[in-house]
């Protein structure tokens, strides 16, 4: 019950670049306490649809809405605001700020100390600081990154920069948590790591969409799996059943083993 | 009617004059920003330079030629200050194009300096070798100063749009400026193609400045002030077209004298800002291709 | 194509971790230590050259906390910090108000005049945003001499009101720059740790990724706008202070350019050192080279090429350097 009313949905949603349809009228609906996967060869759409859901992306047609309520028309900000939150599958991490506080940036918006605190020590501002300080050093711990916390992006690996871009968006207990891959650049025991976090974080009232071309980490984690293919849904179901479509042995899992 | 005729009609024309001395240097402006994304700060203080020194090649101050001696004997050393330029910048262009902006602001000063070293801060008059005539025509006095720069505009302006649209350079520079990156995975060399933009810029440059000149006289600031409108019109234009610098120049001559004979000639610089921020507003996506599409 | 961003050829935190930072903490206390007894020692000349530097250096750091912060560069602060200077001018000379009574609204006016001019550039970006600026910087000295009824045109303003009645004029244009100038590289040095700091950095590199954690980039470009023109503006009021008097000469174009200049030579940099380098540039060659003026702008043109050529070549050099000792 929970579950449906927290729901993130899409109706009808179309995108296009130029001419070029680059999502097709897609319905979805993203439940609550669910861990949802959407997978799909590179070009399908899928971050597409993860831009169009956080507001970074308009779509021309569709209305997309979240526990009822519409989401139409508001900003990236805003919709920050409201609890939706993502990870980029292009690491973005500023280069100028540690690793502990690109991580302090996932909780920004829940403080709101004024700009004179920004300049002078103010209690309410150096009380603040130490908050994000200890829930970003909270998340880097889950994802077992604490010792890297206050090095500069610059200095680490490829796979250990994915962890921090994920724990910049679990860090600020979100509503909705939008991944778009997760696992890439990752070795296999991060991999399994991510995986036990990423079932831990399951929640009654959390809407989880994973994109991943890691089919093993999709299949053992996710409740329900969207595949996509040109900007449309191929397939939709439960690992089992979207394994035996053939549409999607055809397009994507068959075609090769990546 | 009659006043309207008396006046507006020769502020329009002689707004256009000056205007395409302005699109003359706008020009220089987006040939380089068009294929490197540099803006040459530059350019201003590069074509005073060129001015002084063909004052100095045919004064006596430092040589005693022909006019025309010594303006083609300055555009050999402004070639040669443009490929110095561009070899200093080059490294820079690939990395931050906002940093080889900064880049070509040294350069500008040290040609400001180099001037006031050589030619010292004094007045001095640069005339033009133009037949010396003016007739009237439906009350406008036209001059033979107007022709000659109407005249060299519309071959300059034209010889440059032939190069570009016909010429092998003007092709792999156009193909450059639309997409760098295929253009040069196609084997086209970047380097070749902005060299050869900055090269053009500032032949461009000279001739604009040879032509302002007897307008006003010559001093260190002349030319570089005269740059600043150049400035404008290339942002009015879009700062990436051609054709928008040609038009973006006319329109600055053309506004700037309407406003300092009806409104007021000691805000001129002020009316300029107004332009430029109304342009790069009302136009955004003219001006601004890049803000549209960016991926995460 | 390049990216937007200028290149920065120093990382902010050394992160060979916190030993060098604690000794680039005792320099920084040392350098403050001798500033503050300099005037024990030097020549009155010097002081008076010295608190010019001091208000150079706030406008370099104007300057540097719209590269560092936003990513983008000026070459209009002259109208900033002429709004801060003329404030205090202004102030003192029709009203008799003390600076520490004038620096407030100057300060406000700077951030005021650095939002209104975001709001219309909010969406301009790289060498667009620094052309418009540009245009800025054209229009000041023109606006100064026609507002000649409020702002004494050509002729400028003296500022005379002491600061503190009784102490040695000279002492109080010295201190009252160099304190401001600490004040502003401490409120900047917070700025780097507070949120709003990080969302501005975050911002600059990544816009999609702050607007999708709640920090719109029109947010961003305003604010940054906001604390550039407030700190060009407490340059201006210092200057008025420290100089004495205020003219349209020290606002015009090239005023604006060897800011921009200072930055560079400072390599952007928001510490007090940095400042003081970026300053010392901007007030004491003039003062070296009065005799022979036109070696000005060629030394300066020279420095920035220096530095940016620097920057570029540096690492690399000294990354090939490391291979080849490696490979040996
Ligand atoms: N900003 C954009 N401008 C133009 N085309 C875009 C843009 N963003 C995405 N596309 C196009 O949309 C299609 C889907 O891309 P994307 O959503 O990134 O796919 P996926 O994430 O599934 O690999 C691609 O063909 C891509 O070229
Ligand atoms: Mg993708």
């Amino acid at each position: 019950m929970d579950a449906a009313t927290n729901a993130l949905t899409g109706q009808g949603i179309s995108l296009s670049f130029g001419g070029i349809k680059v999502l097709k009228g897609l319905d979805v609906t993203f439940r609550a306490g669910e861990i949802t996967g959407l997978i799909g060869p590179n070009g399908a759409g899928k971050t597409s649809l993860f831009n169009c859901l956080t507001g970074a992306y308009s779509p021309q047609e569709g209305q997309i809405a979240y526990a009822g309520q519409s989401l139409d028309g508001l900003s990236p900000a805003a919709r920050a605001g409201k609890g939706i939150v993502r990870s980029f599958q292009h690491v973005a991490l500023s280069l100028d700020l540690t690793v502990l506080e690109n991580v302090m940036i996932g909780v920004a918006r829940n403080h709101h100390a004024g700009w004179l605190n920004a300049f002078l020590p103010l209690p309410r501002g150096r009380a603040e600081r130490a908050e994000m300080e200890r829930a970003a050093m909270g998340a880097l711990t889950d994802l077992g990154l604490a010792d890297a916390a206050h090095s500069l992006p610059d200095a680490l690996p490829p796979g250990m920069l994915r962890l921090v871009e994920i724990a910049r968006a679990i860090v600020g207990k979100p509503d909705v948590l939008l991944l778009d891959e997760p696992a890439a650049g990752l070795n296999n025991s991060e991999t399994r790591d991510l995986m036990q976090t990423l079932r831990k974080l399951r929640s009654g009232g959390l809407v989880m969409v994973v994109v991943e071309h890691d089919m093993d980490l999709v299949m053992s984690i996710c409740d329900r799996i969207y595949v996509m293919n040109f900007g449309e849904f191929v397939a939709c179901g439960t690992a089992d059943e979207v394994r035996r479509d053939p549409d999607v042995i055809r397009i994507y899992l068959g075609s090769d083993d990546d | 009617m009659s006043d309207i005729l008396r006046d507006l009609f020769p502020l329009v024309w002689s707004g256009m004059i000056t205007g395409c001395l302005y699109a003359l240097g706008a020009l220089g402006l987006v040939m380089i920003f068009k294929c490197s994304r540099v803006v040459n700060f530059s350019h201003g203080n590069v074509a005073g330079f060129a001015a002084f020194l063909i004052y100095g090649f045919s004064s006596g101050v430092l040589l005693e030629l022909s006019w025309g001696a010594a303006v083609l004997l300055t555009i050999i050393a402004i070639i040669a200050i443009a490929f110095l330029s561009y070899a200093v910048v080059s490294p820079l262009v690939f990395e931050s194009d906002l940093t080889a902006t900064i880049a070509t602001l040294g350069i500008g000063l040290i040609a400001q300096g180099a001037t006031l070293l050589i030619f010292g801060a004094d007045i001095v008059s640069l005339d033009l070798p133009v037949p010396r005539f003016s007739t009237a025509v439906l009350g406008l006095r036209i001059t033979g100063y107007d022709l000659t720069v109407l005249a060299v505009a519309v071959v300059t302006i034209g010889a440059l749009f032939f190069v570009i649209d016909f010429t092998k350079l003007g092709i792999a520079f156009r193909a450059i400026s639309e997409n760098p990156f295929a253009a040069e995975v196609c084997g086209l060399n970047l380097r070749s193609v902005h060299l050869f933009a900055w090269i053009v810029a500032a032949i461009l440059g000279v001739v604009g400045a040879l032509l302002i000149v007897p307008t006003t006289f010559l001093s260190v600031t002349t030319v570089a002030a005269f740059m600043l409108q150049a400035f404008a019109a290339a942002v009015i234009g879009g700062f990436a077209s051609l054709p928008g610098a040609l038009v973006g120049g006319i329109l600055v001559g053309v506004l700037m004298n309407l406003f300092t004979f009806y409104v007021s000639p000691e805000y001129s610089s002020t009316f300029l800002l107004g332009l430029i921020m109304l342009a790069l507003n009302i136009f955004p996506n003219g001006i601004l291709a890049r803000v549209e599409g960016f991926r995460v | 194509m390049s990216d937007q961003n200028v290149s920065l050829p120093l990382s902010p935190v050394d992160q060979a971790g916190w030993r060098s930072l604690i000794s680039a903490q005792v320099g920084t206390w040392l350098l403050i230590a001798v500033a503050l007894c300099l005037p024990l020692v030097v020549a009155g000349s010097w002081v008076f050259a010295l608190g010019i530097c001091f208000a150079n250096a706030i406008g370099v750091l104007s300057v540097s906390v719209l590269v560092r912060y936003g990513g983008e560069v000026s070459i209009g602060h002259t109208f900033f910090s002429a709004v801060g200077a003329y404030t205090v001018a202004i102030l003192d000379t029709r009203f008799g108000i003390p600076l520490w009574l004038s620096v407030p609204p100057a300060l406000a006016l700077g951030v005021v005049a650095g939002i209104l001019f975001a709001w219309p550039s909010r969406r301009l970006s790289g060498i667009y945003l620094a052309v418009s600026t540009l245009a800025l910087a054209l229009a000041v000295p023109e606006i100064i001499n026609n507002a000649d009824g409020l702002t004494g045109g050509y002729e400028g303003l003296y500022v005379s009101e002491p600061l503190v009645p009784g102490v040695k004029m000279s002492l109080q244009r010295y201190y009252a720059a160099l304190a401001v100038l600490l004040a502003v590289t401490y409120g900047l040095a917070r700025l780097r740790r507070s949120r709003q700091g990080l969302a501005l950095l975050l911002s600059k590199s990544h816009p999609a990724a702050a607007d999708a954690f709640g920090a719109r980039q029109v947010w961003a470009r305003v604010a940054v706008m906001g604390i550039s023109g407030g700190i060009a503006a407490l340059c201006g009021a210092m200057l008025a202070f420290a100089g004495s008097t205020v003219s349209p000469s020290g606002f015009t174009f090239w005023a604006a350019i060897f800011l921009l200049v200072g930055s560079v030579v400072s390599v952007y940099g928001l510490t007090f050192p940095r400042a003081l380098i970026g300053g010392a540039f901007l007030t004491l060659i003039p003062q070296f080279l009065s005799a022979s003026g036109a070696w000005i702008p060629v030394l300066y043109g020279v420095a920035l090429l220096g530095v940016i050529l620097a920057g570029h070549y540096l690492p690399r050099l000294t990354q090939a350097m490391g291979r080849r000792k490696g490979g040996a």
